[in-house]
């Protein structure tokens, strides 16, 4: 029953995720490439989407600390992370990131910067949930069951 | 004079200024008024036309709207300011010219008239003078005649004798002188003798009553002894005399005794009367120094003055006086001369002594008073006359006593009782009695017309410029209202304008935003697909699931095919659709195109016909995808829309030469055509003269259709965006409208015209032209067998009638003869005919009856020499549903040695029919439609046949299970797939509401073509039918396509099934490929890779394009082998197959590495083949991509189908 139980939340869990608008069909597409000879496909790809992007983060920290923003690199770095965040479907991370690509065109430090802000707060969401939805399938493999699709 | 014009003219220009400047300074002000009242009744006006702008159309920018509403006021300030300036200046100007006017009119006739009117005055003062001048002169020539005469008779009679006979003859003598003289002056009023003595004779004339007098004193007291005194006594004697004379006058007895005035007889008694009652008796008290004196006198009998001159008369020794003469005359005449004159002239004349008496007037007023003492003169200035009292007055007034030297005075306009009148004297100095002639005119009689007349000019040329001014103004109002209102129309113009320009811009922004969206749209809908294919892919689901999942699918592709459409249009509005250009096959697109649409028709029951002229060059330069795009869209419209009958793409040249023959093919619909022709003329004339350097062609292509045709009136409107005939076959066959505005889109910036043009029967026949350029090397024909040698004849057994019969006609002018057969009957019978002409075994062919032409021809085929019979049957000629076509089969068998069966094969024909046929030794088989190039071929590999049967000699060459196989949809294999996903996505989507069966057939179908190719090719052993081009391909080919072989054994199968067995095969279809994969983000890397390792490829994934480029280096110099392949592999052949490059990345982007790649390549003799993965779905990125050397290119997120496509295409290429 514990099981069931862990499975129903976890379905209930992703399906509030799509809802909130954290994920996309994009993470849908993840999930059905993974097979058997690839079994932690998605949980690899969000991984390194999640280094990739505190990697980016960082970086555009440190760049818009700068003095004189080179906002070509700025802009470079979050074409990055809106490619990786949109191949994961974290589609919120996304949006911001379009938006703060905007405010690179417009060369406007203070967008930038809050873009930046609203980044990582979205970053850290999607990533606080995803973790959590991990767990969750980590809880259910654990117990022997299955992750329902 | 000229002076005092100028004093006076002053003040009347001075006083017309005011006259003008008054009205003008309250128009001035009222302008002003208005003014502020109409700018702020317009500011009022705008506001309110603001706000009700506002309300109909709320999205007009306000901003706009305030700025137009400024621009309006500053302009109607600057209007009323312009018109105010011009009104200034126009009152300025009339006002000017009025002043001028009149003063110059009125200066130069006032100073003309004053010399005249002064010489006229002159003159008429003078005349008076004249004559008072004569009468003086008269009086004093009378005078002094009287006085010589006097003394004449004196001293003739002084001689003492007898003293009273002495001075009664003295007298006498005197008196008869005296009135000699008297009578001679009819002007005089008396002459007085005045005696020593005391004695008087006088003569008086009364004018009055026209009577004359002789007066005398009474003589007897008088004696001349008293005149002998001697002379130093004279003196003295002088004084007692005068004291004497008047004693003894007074005394003595006067007598009056009147005479006839002409005669001077004696008419009446002498009365005695009064001494000096009746005259004046000069005296010697009035010349007491003995010289002649004058005065003035009155008398009681006339009321004029007397002029009275006396004279003394000397004696002989001229030492004493012994009388003294007297003159009387009358001024009256002068009076008269004056009446007389000023009668005319109307004015007043007077003469005045010295002292101011009255002598003369030009009135009847009195000249003397009566006074207690006597008559006495009168003082001008007493003068009862009422103008010549105050005239002289003014005179006094003005001078005084002093006069102005020679007392000459002329006054111009002396006020005088309320009336202006000239005043001129003239001072007439007579020795003892100067005189003063005053003349007095009215003003009004010299200058009163002209006073008049001036004043009415003044009034006139005041009220003129006055009405002029108003005129004037209201002119310019109007004037300038106009101007306002145009200024007014020109703002609204510019703020359209402004709107319109906005409006544009919007649309272009938008334009550019859905061109810029693209990708966003494409995005999600590529993935959606994508997922959609993997999720079919799944063997786990149940058939409800999949059923439900081919639906989305379905529905997916229609939706991207509409996005494309929409994407499509908004990319040529923005203006970023670039044409490629290179070299294509037109005839082969077009071919697979029809070949593609077919399968789509067979379901319809209709017939798709190709019918290119020969004349077509086989390849041109142009953008092969938007051509096809053209007439992918042109035959799904066509598709839709009919139900029944056939659907044909024709196809020429435009050339003189060739015409007819276009004609030729369609000769229903020449007049039109040639109607559309000579429209067209020009600019096809136009072109051709261009095509000569450039090798431009004009290609005409017509869409013929059956369908439900077009309205007329819709034929224009069709072409606009999602625009259809009929509002409602949105419902009956969906579709959005864009497809036509596309097309005519594209041929537009192809250079070409599109047009629906009138046919007869029913459906649309739609016509456009293509611009297209030719490579010079490529214009030549493709070399043309002659059939005619080879004897070949060919009989047509097929079901579609418009295919048939355009094939028959294609045969025929190629030197074919050509039968038709529409059923199978008439199959049996043309064979019978032509091989049992006399045994009509076949009993059923008896019911048919043939036309003579069809026997003649048959006949005429018989006659060839040797022929080969090529006999073309449509299997649908077959029954199929039970079988009888095995028996069919087993027919047409025994005539297998003297004729070539080739087969139209259905695209769902059985796999089980094409076993026993190919069973039965029918390798030529072709899937419908036929065109000329199948037919082509068929030609070929039969003639081909019978050569290489010449030469083995062998009778059962084609007996014995040599399976030599035409196929000529292989030929399109590969330009089919390389825009594979494409035309199966329209092919798959036009018709997706009306059947949806159909993408799945179309699909499948696709596939399938391909398989077969390689199922038949398999089987071949013989090539002689190939060109070498097509060895080279198949192995590789085969080897891609080979799983698929199991599905063509079971095509017959569910589709459902089958297309799973398709995607199932497709997973593994880059089976042994190696791929380079160069993609800078994680995810995307991952992604990317597990999707081509799930195809069963090799990846090697790298982060940027310098690791790419180093990758390539590294397998190329062969540090590194990770594969045993690669070992064994020969040096000359490329490490991976495949290199797929993202196109942004970090340290090198994919536009360098490949730069790079192709550059390191150049020594090596291979080509790579990498296809770009860019982000942005614009052509202009794909030309970019493609101008640095890649090959393709696909966007991302990567759709599964188009990459695996793309990429067996590339690999396939390069193999």
């Amino acid at each position: 029953m514990d099981l069931v139980q862990l499975q129903r939340q976890l379905v209930e869990y992703r399906t509030s995720l799509y809802h909130e608008g954290f994920l996309d069909a994009q993470f849908t597409q993840l999930q059905e490439l993974q097979d058997e000879n690839n079994p932690d496909f998605v949980v690899e790809v969000v991984s390194l989407f999640f280094e990739d992007s505190e990697r980016l983060l960082n970086e555009l920290t440190t760049a818009l600390e700068q003095q004189s923003v080179d906002f070509k690199r700025v802009d470079a770095h979050v074409h990055q992370l809106k490619g990786s965040s949109s191949s994961i479907g974290a589609q919120r991370v996304q949006k911001v990131c379009i938006a703060f690509r905007n405010y690179c065109e417009e060369k406007n430090v203070e967008g930038c910067l809050k873009c930046l802000q609203q980044v990582k707060h979205e970053y850290s969401l999607v990533k606080t949930k995803l973790e959590s939805m991990f767990q969750l399938e980590q809880q259910i493999l654990s117990a022997g069951g299955s992750i329902p699709m | 004079m000229v002076l005092k014009m100028a004093e006076t003219s002053p003040p009347t220009s001075c006083a017309s200024s005011p006259i003008v400047a008054s009205p003008m300074g309250t128009p001035l002000r009222k302008v002003l008024n208005r003014i502020s009242g109409l700018a702020s009744s317009c500011r009022n006006k705008t506001g309110y036309r603001g706000r009700c702008r506002r309300i109909f159309h709320r999205d007009v920018e306000q901003e706009e709207f305030q700025y137009a509403s400024a621009r309006c006021l500053s302009s109607y300030y600057s209007v009323f300011v312009a018109r105010l300036a011009i009104m200034i200046m126009l009152a300025i100007l009339i006002a000017l010219l009025t002043v001028l006017t009149w003063h110059f009119t009125k200066m130069y006739t006032t100073k003309s008239l004053n010399t005249l009117a002064f010489g006229l005055r002159y003159e008429l003062l003078q005349r008076p003078i004249l004559r008072m001048w004569g009468i003086l002169n008269s009086t004093s020539e009378i005078t002094t005649a009287q006085v010589k005469l006097s003394e004449y008779v004196m001293r003739r009679y002084s001689k003492p004798s007898t003293q009273a006979e002495l001075v009664e003859q003295l007298y006498q003598m005197m008196k008869d002188m005296t009135w000699a003289l008297f009578a001679s002056r009819k002007a005089l009023n008396a002459i007085t003798i005045n005696y020593k003595n005391g004695f008087v004779q006088a003569f008086h004339r009364d004018h009055k009553n026209n009577s004359t007098f002789y007066i005398y004193s009474d003589l007897a007291n008088y004696s001349i002894s008293g005149t002998e005194s001697p002379g130093n006594k004279m003196l003295s004697m002088r004084q007692g005399w005068n004291d004497q004379f008047i004693r003894g006058n007074v005394s003595a007895i006067w007598y009056r005794e009147p005479l006839d005035p002409i005669s001077g007889e004696k008419t009446g008694k002498a009365l005695p009367i009064p001494p000096d009652e009746v005259i004046n008796i000069a005296g010697p008290s009035q010349v007491p120094d003995g010289v002649a004196s004058w005065h003035v006198a009155v008398s009681k009998y006339t009321d004029s003055p007397l002029l009275s001159a006396a004279l003394p008369v000397w004696d002989s020794s001229n030492t004493s006086i012994v009388a003294v003469v007297g003159v009387t005359t009358a001024l009256f005449s002068v009076g008269q001369l004056m009446k007389e004159l000023v009668e005319v002239h109307s004015g007043y004349i007077y003469l005045t002594s010295h002292e101011g008496y009255l002598l003369a007037t030009s009135t009847n007023a009195p000249l003397l008073k009566n006074t207690t003492n006597g008559t006495k003169l009168m003082m001008a200035v007493d003068s009862e006359d009422r103008v010549i009292r105050m005239g002289a007055q003014w005179l006094q007034k003005a001078y005084g006593n002093k006069f102005p030297p020679g007392d000459v005075v002329h006054v111009e306009k002396a006020n005088l009782g309320g009336q202006h009148y000239y005043i001129d004297s003239f001072f007439l100095n007579l020795k003892r009695l100067p005189m003063v002639g005053v003349i007095i005119i009215p003003r009004k009689y010299i200058m009163g017309k002209i006073d008049e007349r001036s004043l009415k000019t003044l009034i006139i040329l005041i009220s003129a410029s006055v009405g002029i001014l108003v005129i004037g103004c209201v002119c310019i109002l109007i004037l300038t209202n106009g101007v306002s209102k145009e200024m007014k129309l020109r703002a609204e113009l510019i703020s359209h304008l402004n709107a319109r320009r906005r409006a544009e811009a919007s649309s272009n922004y938008k334009s550019q935003f859905l061109a810029n969206m693209s990708h966003e749209l494409r995005t999600p809908m590529a993935a959606v697909i994508g997922l959609l294919d993997i999720l079919i892919c799944d063997d786990h689901l149940t058939n409800e699931q999949y059923a439900m999942v081919t639906q989305i699918r379905k529905c997916s592709t229609a939706l991207l095919r509409l996005l494309n459409n929409i994407l499509d249009l908004s990319k040529v509005e923005s203006g970023k659709l670039v044409f490629e250009e290179a070299e294509f096959d037109l005839g082969r697109e077009l071919e697979g195109l029809v070949d593609m649409f077919s399968v789509q028709c067979m379901n319809h029951n209709v017939e798709t016909v190709l019918d290119l002229s020969d004349d077509i060059p086989k390849l041109v330069r142009g953008d092969s995808a938007r051509v096809v795009q053209v007439f992918a869209n042109l035959i799904s419209n066509s598709i839709k829309f009919t139900t029944s009958g056939h659907i044909i793409l024709r196809g020429w040249c435009e050339n003189p030469a060739v015409s007819s023959d276009s004609v030729k093919c369609s000769p229903d619909q020449k007049k039109p055509l040639s109607a559309l022709k000579t429209k067209l003329k020009h600019h096809g004339n136009h072109m051709k003269k261009a095509g000569k350097r450039d090798k431009k062609i004009v290609l005409w292509f017509e869409v013929d259709d059956t369908g439900s045709g077009i309205d007329p009136s819709k034929w224009e409107s069709v072409f606009e965006s999602f625009e259809q005939a009929d509002p409602s076959t949105t419902r009956t066959h969906g579709g959005t409208g864009l497809g036509l505005c596309i097309v005519r889109t594209l041929v537009n910036k192809m250079g070409g015209e599109i047009k629906v043009v009138r046919k007869n029967g029913p459906g649309t026949l739609i016509r456009l032209f293509l611009l297209l350029t030719t490579p010079a090397d490529g214009t030549e024909q493709h070399g043309r067998m002659d059939f005619a040698k080879h004897g070949v004849a060919v009989i047509l057994a097929l079901h579609g009638s418009m295919g048939r019969l355009i094939m028959s006609k294609w045969l025929s002018r190629n030197g074919v003869p050509a039968l038709e057969a529409s059923e199978w009957n008439e199959l049996t019978q043309i064979l019978h005919e032509l091989f049992h002409p006399r045994t009509r075994n076949c009993g059923f062919d008896d019911h048919y009856s043939r036309g003579e032409p069809l026997r003649s021809r048959i006949h005429s085929l018989q006659d060839m020499r040797n022929p080969v019979y090529i006999v073309l049957v449509d299997l649908g000629l077959l029954d199929l549903s039970t079988d009888i076509w095995k028996e069919q089969l087993n027919f047409l068998d025994n005539f297998s040695g003297r004729v070539k069966f080739a087969w139209m094969l259905n695209h769902d024909t059985s796999n089980a029919v094409k076993i026993e046929l190919r069973r039965k030794g029918h390798v030529l088989m072709v899937n419908k439609p036929l065109y000329k190039a199948k037919m082509l071929h068929i030609l070929e590999a039969v003639i081909k046949e019978r050569h290489a049967e010449f030469h083995k000699r062998s009778p059962n060459g084609n007996r014995g299970g040599s399976h030599e196989c035409v196929e000529i949809d292989s030929t399109h294999f590969e330009t089919c797939s390389s825009d594979d996903s494409e035309i199966s996505e329209k092919g798959t989507v036009k018709s997706n509401t009306a059947n949806c069966q159909t993408p799945k057939n179309c699909l499948v179908e696709l596939t399938r073509l391909g398989s077969e190719v390689n199922i038949l090719r398999a089987e071949e052993d013989e090539c002689n039918a190939w060109p070498k081009l097509h060895d080279t391909e198949d192995a590789k080919c085969e080897n891609s396509n080979s799983p698929e072989q199991h599905y063509v054994s079971s095509s017959t199968k569910d589709e459902d099934k089958s297309y799973t067995s398709k995607a199932a095969n497709g997973e593994k279809s880059l089976e042994g490929l190696r791929i380079l994969l160069a993609e800078d983000t994680p995810v995307l890397q991952r992604v990317a890779t597990i999707m081509l390792e799930k195809m069963g490829a090799t990846v090697i994934a790298v982060g940027d394009g310098l690791q790419a480029v180093d990758a390539l280096n590294c397998e190329l110099v062969g540090k590194e082998h990770r594969r045993d392949r690669m070992q064994t592999d020969i040096c000359g052949s490329p490490p991976y197959d495949l290199i797929l490059m993202d196109c942004q990345m970090p340290k090198m982007d994919g536009y360098e590495a490949t730069k790079a790649i192709r550059k390191s390549e150049a020594g090596m003799g291979w080509h790579i083949p990498i296809v770009a993965l860019t982000a942005h779905a614009m052509s202009s990125d794909e030309a970019k991509c493609l101008e640095v050397g890649m090959d393709a290119y696909l966007t991302k997120p990567i759709d599964y189908k188009f990459m695996v496509s793309t990429i067996l295409s590339l690999t396939k290429r390069s193999a």
